[in-house]
C-alpha cells in the first residue's frame, strides 16, 4: 500500500492515463482528421508516420545512389535527361564534380540518419514498445508526437538544402572541418552546411524526445508480470538503441554548435594554419584542431552504427524464433551481447580515425577495444544459427529477410575485423573495401532487418497482409543484388581503389575496373527498381491487401497479437492482460506456442 | 494514513529536513572557499609554480566532492532506491574513457606539432614583448 | 497488500516502476544525463584544445574585476565567487520549494520559488555584467586580448570556449528561470493543489540543480585550473 502511495504520482498518472485510453479504446468515438492522422498521439499512428516518411527518404536517398552509380558506371557517357532535371548541376548531361559530392553526402546523411535511424527506430520502437510490453501508449504520447514533428521539420530543412543555389552540404556525411567550416573552400560549404547543421540539430531533438520516451516506457510502463527477462528481444534491442542515442547524440550536437561558431563567429575550434587557394588567402585562425571534430563526430558516429543495427538485430531475433517455431537460442546471452555491444559502442570511436593523425599508441588501444566487439557479435550470430538449427522453418518473406540479415551480417562483419586493425587500415582506409564493409554490415543488413520487421508486423499495423509473391521477388533480387553490388567492391578496395572519386578512367591501375563498375551500376539500378516494387506493394496492400482474419496470424507468443486485429487507441479493449511467462515458449509440451499471457499450469515442463 | 503520508512526503521524511539542506549548503560553500583560498595562495606565491598539477588535483577533488553533494542531497539521489542510482551512475562512467582518450590525443597533437612544425614551436615559445616589431 | 520499500521487493517484475518514481521524473533524470553529455562534450573539447596548446592565459589575471571597483581587485576571482554563491544559494531555495511541495504547502512553495527565480535572475545579471566587462576589454568570440601565462601570444580559443560554454550554461539558467516562473504561476493558480501533488516542482528542481552542478564544473575548468 505504502508503495502505491509513495508513487501516488505514478499510479495516479497511470490511472488517469488508462482511463483516458480505455475511453478511446472502448467507445471508438470519432476523432477529428487532424488529431487522428496528423497530430496524432497514438503510438501506432506515429509509427506509420515514421515509416512513410522513412520510405520517402529511402527512395530519395536510393535515387541519389543510382545517379552517382550512373556516373561511376558510365563516366564517358552523357545523359541529356540529367540536364533536364538538374540543370546546371549536370550541364551537358554529365554530373558535375560538386554535384557528385553533394549526391554522395546527401545519400549518406539521408540513409544513415533519416532512414535507418529515424525511419527504423522511429517505426518499430513506436509500434512495438507499447504493444509488446503491455502499455496503453508511450509514457508521454505528447512528447512522442513532438518527436515525429521534429523529425519532420528536420526532414524539411534537409530537403530544402537540396534546392539552395550553392547546393546541399557536400563534404561527406561526416562534415569534417576545415572543409565544412569554410564557406570559401567549396560550393557545398556555404548555405548547404548551415541547413545541414540546422537539420541535424532538429534531428537530435527528435531522437532525444523519442529515446527518452522509449526508455521510460520500457522501464516504467511494463504490464504486470512483464519482468525484464520476459521482454521480447526486440524490446531489449530498442532499449539499448535508445540509450545509445540519448547518450551520444548530444555530443554530436556540441560538436556541431562549435562548428557553427567556427563558420560564423570567427572562432578557431577546429581551424589552424589554413590557406584557401580559391581566394588566395591565409586565414588568421590559430590553435584549433580538426581532429577534435573527428573525435566529437565519431563519439556519436560509432554508437550511431549500432543505433542502426541493434533494432534490426532485435527484429530479426524475434522473426527467426517465431518462424522457426523454436525458442530463441540463448536468450540471456542475446541480452548480454546486446549490452556488451552497447558498452563497447562508446569505447571504440577512434577506429574511424586511425590515419588522421591520431596518436598511434592510443590507436592501438582502440584496436584492442574494437576487436572485442567481435565477441558479442559472434555470440549473436551463433545464437541465430542455433535458433534456426532443427527448427520447423516457415519461409515467409519476413523469415527470408531475417535469414538474409544473418548472412549479410556475417559477410560484412568479417571484413570489420580487417578494418579494425590499425596497420591494415593504413592500406585499406578510404578505399572501396570500407565502402563494401559498411554497406553490407550496417546498410543492407539493417535494411534486411527492417524489411523482416515490415513483412512480419504489417498485418498488425494495417490489418492486411503484404503480397507474398512480390515479397519473394523483393527478397531474392535484393539479396543477390546486394552481394553482386558490394562483393566486387572488396576486390576494388584491396587493389587500392579510393572512394569519393567520380571517374577512375584516368588511372592505369583502376581503369581495369571499368567493366566491373558498369556491372555494379547495372545491378544497383535493378535493385533500386525492386525496392520501388516493395513500396508499391506496401501502399497497395494497405488498401487492397488480403485481410487478416486471424488475431494471431503467425502463431507468435508475444503480446501484440493478443490485441484486436485493428487495435484502437489504447490497444487492449479491456484490462491489459497480465504476463506469466517469457516471450519464447514455442514447441513446448507438444504445443506449437504458448502466449505470454497464459498462466503457467502446474504440470508444465520447465524450460 | 500517517504512515502513508510519511511515504508520500519523500521516502524518508528526514531527507528533506531543512537542517540537512543547510548542512549541504555549508559544505558546498566551505569547499568553494577552500578552492578559492588555494587559488589565491597559489597565485600569490611563485614558489608553488612547480606544484601546479598537484594543485589542479586538489581542485578536481573539490569539484567532484561538490558534484557529489549536489547530486546526492539537492537532487535527492542518495535517498532514491538503488536501481535508480545505479542506472544513472553507470552511464556516467562512460565519461572516464571519453575524457582520457580526448585529453590524451589533445596532448599528443601538441607534441606532434611541436616536433614537426619547429617554426611554429619557436614562435609559441617567444613572449610577445620580445618579438620583433612589438613594442 | 503492503508493498513497503524493502530490499526483497521485486522491482523489475512489471506493473510498477522499477525505480519507484513516476515516468516524468525518470524522463527528467535521463534527459539530464543526456544534457550532461552535451556539457561534457563542450568541457572535454575545451580540455582537449588546452592540452593541444603550449600555453594558456592565467584566469587569475583575467578575472579580477568587480562591479563598482575601479581598476583591479586586490584578490582575483572575487566576482565569480559571488556568482557561485548566488547559484548555490538559489539551489538551496529550490530544495526548500521542493520540500514545501512535499508537504503540500502552497504558500511555502511560492515563497521559495520566488527566491529561486530571483537568484537565477541575479546570476544572469552577474553574467551579463561579466560578459560586458570582458567585451569592453576586447574579448569576444574570435578576439582574445589576453596573453598566455608565459607572456606569449595566445590563440583566441581561450575566449572562444569561455563565451561558448558560459553562454550555453547561461542559456540553461535562462530556460530554468522561465520554467521556474511557469511553475510559480501554476502553483499560484493552484494547479498542483488540484493534482494533489507537487511533483512538477520536483522535476523543475532537478533541472535547476543540474544547472548548478554544471556551474561547479564550469567554475573549476575556467577559473581555477
Amino acid at each position: 500500500m505504502s508503495n502505491d502511495v509513495s508513487l501516488h504520482g505514478h499510479s495516479e498518472v497511470a490511472a488517469s492515463h488508462n482511463a483516458h485510453h480505455e475511453e478511446h479504446g472502448v467507445h471508438h468515438h470519432k476523432e477529428a482528421f487532424i488529431t487522428k492522422y496528423v497530430f496524432s498521439q497514438d503510438h501506432k499512428m506515429i509509427c506509420k508516420q515514421f515509416i512513410i516518411t522513412g520510405m520517402i527518404w529511402a527512395i530519395l536517398g536510393g535515387l541519389m545512389s543510382v545517379l552517382f552509380r550512373l556516373q561511376l558506371g558510365y563516366p564517358d557517357t552523357s545523359f541529356p535527361i540529367l540536364e533536364d532535371i538538374f540543370g546546371k548541376w549536370a550541364q551537358g548531361g554529365k554530373i558535375k564534380p560538386e554535384f557528385y559530392y553533394a549526391l554522395v553526402t546527401m545519400h549518406g546523411t539521408v540513409l544513415v540518419f533519416f532512414v535507418l535511424t529515424g525511419g527504423l527506430s522511429g517505426t518499430f520502437a513506436n509500434f512495438l514498445i507499447p504493444l509488446q510490453v503491455g502499455a496503453r501508449d508511450m509514457a508521454s504520447p505528447f512528447l512522442n508526437m513532438l518527436s515525429y514533428w521534429f523529425f519532420f521539420m528536420a526532414s524539411v530543412v534537409i530537403l530544402s538544402s537540396l534546392f539552395v543555389q550553392t547546393g546541399p552540404a557536400s563534404g561527406g556525411w561526416t562534415v569534417y572541418p576545415p572543409l565544412s567550416a569554410l564557406g570559401d573552400a567549396s560550393q557545398g560549404s556555404k548555405a548547404g552546411i548551415d541547413l545541414w547543421i540546422t537539420g541535424m540539430a532538429l534531428f537530435v531533438v527528435s531522437s532525444l524526445l523519442g529515446g527518452l520516451n522509449y526508455i521510460t516506457t520500457i522501464l516504467n510502463m511494463r504490464t504486470k508480470g512483464m519482468s525484464m527477462t520476459r521482454l521480447p528481444l526486440t524490446i531489449w534491442a530498442i532499449l539499448f538503441t535508445a540509450i545509445l542515442g540519448v547518450l551520444s547524440f548530444p555530443v554530436l550536437l556540441s560538436g556541431l554548435i562549435l562548428l557553427l561558431f567556427d563558420r560564423h563567429a570567427g572562432t578557431s575550434f577546429y581551424l589552424s594554419d589554413i590557406f584557401i587557394s580559391s581566394t588566395q588567402k591565409a586565414l588568421p585562425n590559430e590553435g584549433g584542431s580538426a581532429i577534435l571534430f573527428q573525435h566529437l563526430f565519431w563519439f556519436l558516429g560509432h554508437p550511431e552504427v549500432y543505433i542502426i543495427i541493434l533494432p534490426a538485430m532485435g527484429l530479426v531475433s524475434e522473426v527467426l524464433s517465431v518462424n522457426s517455431r523454436k525458442p530463441v537460442f540463448g536468450y540471456m546471452a542475446m541480452v548480454g551481447s546486446l549490452f556488451a555491444i552497447t558498452i563497447l559502442a562508446f569505447l571504440v570511436w577512434a577506429h574511424h580515425m586511425f590515419i588522421t593523425g591520431l596518436n598511434p599508441f592510443l590507436g592501438s588501444v582502440f584496436v584492442l577495444l574494437t576487436l572485442l566487439i567481435a565477441v558479442p557479435s559472434a555470440i549473436k550470430v551463433f545464437n541465430w544459427l542455433t535458433t534456426l538449427w532443427k527448427g520447423n522453418i516457415r519461409f515467409t518473406p519476413a523469415m527470408l529477410f531475417a535469414i538474409g540479415f544473418v548472412s549479410l551480417f556475417i559477410s560484412g562483419g568479417l571484413t570489420g575485423i580487417f578494418l579494425g586493425n590499425s596497420t591494415l587500415d593504413i592500406a585499406l582506409h578510404d578505399t572501396y573495401f570500407v565502402v563494401a564493409h559498411f554497406h553490407i554490415v550496417m546498410g543492407v543488413s539493417a535494411f534486411f532487418g527492417m524489411f523482416a520487421g515490415v513483412y512480419h508486423w504489417f498485418p498488425k499495423m494495417y490489418g492486411r497482409y503484404l503480397n507474398n509473391t512480390m515479397g519473394y521477388i523483393h527478397f531474392w533480387v535484393t539479396l543477390i543484388g546486394a552481394y553482386l553490388i558490394f562483393w566486387p567492391m572488396h576486390y576494388e578496395g584491396l587493389a587500392g581503389m579510393p572512394r569519393r572519386y567520380m571517374d577512375y578512367s584516368g588511372w592505369v591501375s583502376f581503369r581495369q575496373f571499368g567493366d566491373l563498375n558498369r556491372f555494379i551500376s547495372t545491378v544497383a539500378m535493378v535493385v533500386f527498381a525492386v525496392q520501388l516494387m516493395f513500396v508499391f506493394n506496401f501502399f497497395y496492400s494497405i488498401f487492397k491487401g488480403r485481410r487478416v482474419t486471424n488475431q494471431n496470424p503467425w502463431g507468435a507468443a508475444t503480446m501484440e497479437w493478443t490485441t484486436p486485429i485493428r487495435p484502437g487507441h489504447g490497444n487492449w479493449p479491456g484490462e491489459i492482460p497480465e504476463v506469466h511467462r517469457w516471450a519464447y515458449d514455442y514447441a513446448k509440451d507438444g504445443r506449437e506456442f504458448i502466449p505470454q499471457t497464459e498462466p503457467v499450469s502446474g504440470n508444465e515442463s520447465k524450460h | 494514513m500517517s504512515e502513508v503520508h510519511l511515504d508520500a512526503a519523500g521516502h524518508e521524511e528526514p531527507s528533506f529536513s531543512t537542517k540537512a539542506i543547510w548542512r549541504t549548503f555549508w559544505v558546498l560553500l566551505i569547499i568553494t572557499l577552500l578552492e578559492l583560498t588555494l587559488a589565491i595562495i597559489y597565485y600569490e606565491s611563485p614558489g608553488l609554480r612547480p606544484y601546479k598539477h598537484f594543485v589542479n588535483g586538489l581542485y578536481v577533488i573539490g569539484t567532484l566532492a561538490k558534484a557529489f553533494f549536489i547530486i546526492a542531497e539537492f537532487m535527492h539521489l542518495r535517498h532514491e532506491i538503488k536501481n535508480l542510482i545505479l542506472s544513472l551512475v553507470f552511464p556516467a562512467m562512460l565519461f572516464i574513457w571519453f575524457l582520457i582518450a580526448f585529453l590524451w590525443d589533445g596532448n599528443s597533437f601538441k607534441n606532434l606539432r611541436n616536433r614537426y612544425d619547429r617554426y611554429e614551436y619557436q614562435q609559441s615559445q617567444t613572449p610577445l614583448a620580445k618579438k620583433p616589431g612589438v613594442e | 497488500m503492503s508493498q513497503a520499500i524493502t530490499a526483497g521487493q521485486k522491482w523489475w517484475s512489471g506493473g510498477k516502476s522499477p525505480y519507484n518514481v513516476e515516468y516524468g521524473k525518470l524522463m527528467m533524470w535521463f534527459f539530464l544525463m543526456s544534457d550532461a553529455f552535451t556539457f561534457g562534450a563542450f568541457l572535454i573539447s575545451y580540455g582537449t584544445i588546452r592540452f593541444s596548446s603550449n600555453s594558456w592565459p592565467n584566469p587569475n589575471e583575467v578575472f579580477r574585476s568587480f562591479p563598482g571597483v575601479k581598476g583591479e581587485m586586490p584578490i582575483p576571482l572575487a566576482f565569480v565567487s559571488l556568482m557561485t554563491f548566488i547559484l548555490i544559494m538559489s539551489s538551496v531555495t529550490m530544495v526548500m520549494a521542493v520540500a514545501a511541495g512535499h508537504n503540500n504547502d502552497r504558500k511555502g512553495v511560492m515563497k521559495w520559488m520566488a527566491w529561486t527565480i530571483l537568484g537565477g535572475l541575479a546570476f544572469l545579471s552577474c553574467q551579463a555584467w561579466e560578459w560586458t566587462h570582458l567585451h569592453s576589454e576586447g574579448a569576444w568570440w574570435g578576439a582574445n586580448p589576453f596573453l598566455n601565462i608565459d607572456g606569449t601570444q595566445s590563440s583566441t580559443n581561450f575566449t572562444n570556449f569561455f563565451f561558448t560554454i558560459t553562454g550555453f550554461h547561461g542559456f540553461h539558467v535562462f530556460s530554468g528561470v522561465i520554467i521556474n516562473i511557469i511553475m510559480l504561476i501554476m502553483t499560484w493558480k493552484g494547479s498542483f493543489d488540484r493534482k494533489g501533488h507537487y511533483l512538477m516542482i520536483e522535476k523543475a528542481g532537478l533541472y535547476w540543480h543540474f544547472v548548478d552542478l554544471v556551474w561547479v564544473f564550469v567554475f573549476t575548468c575556467f577559473y581555477l585550473l
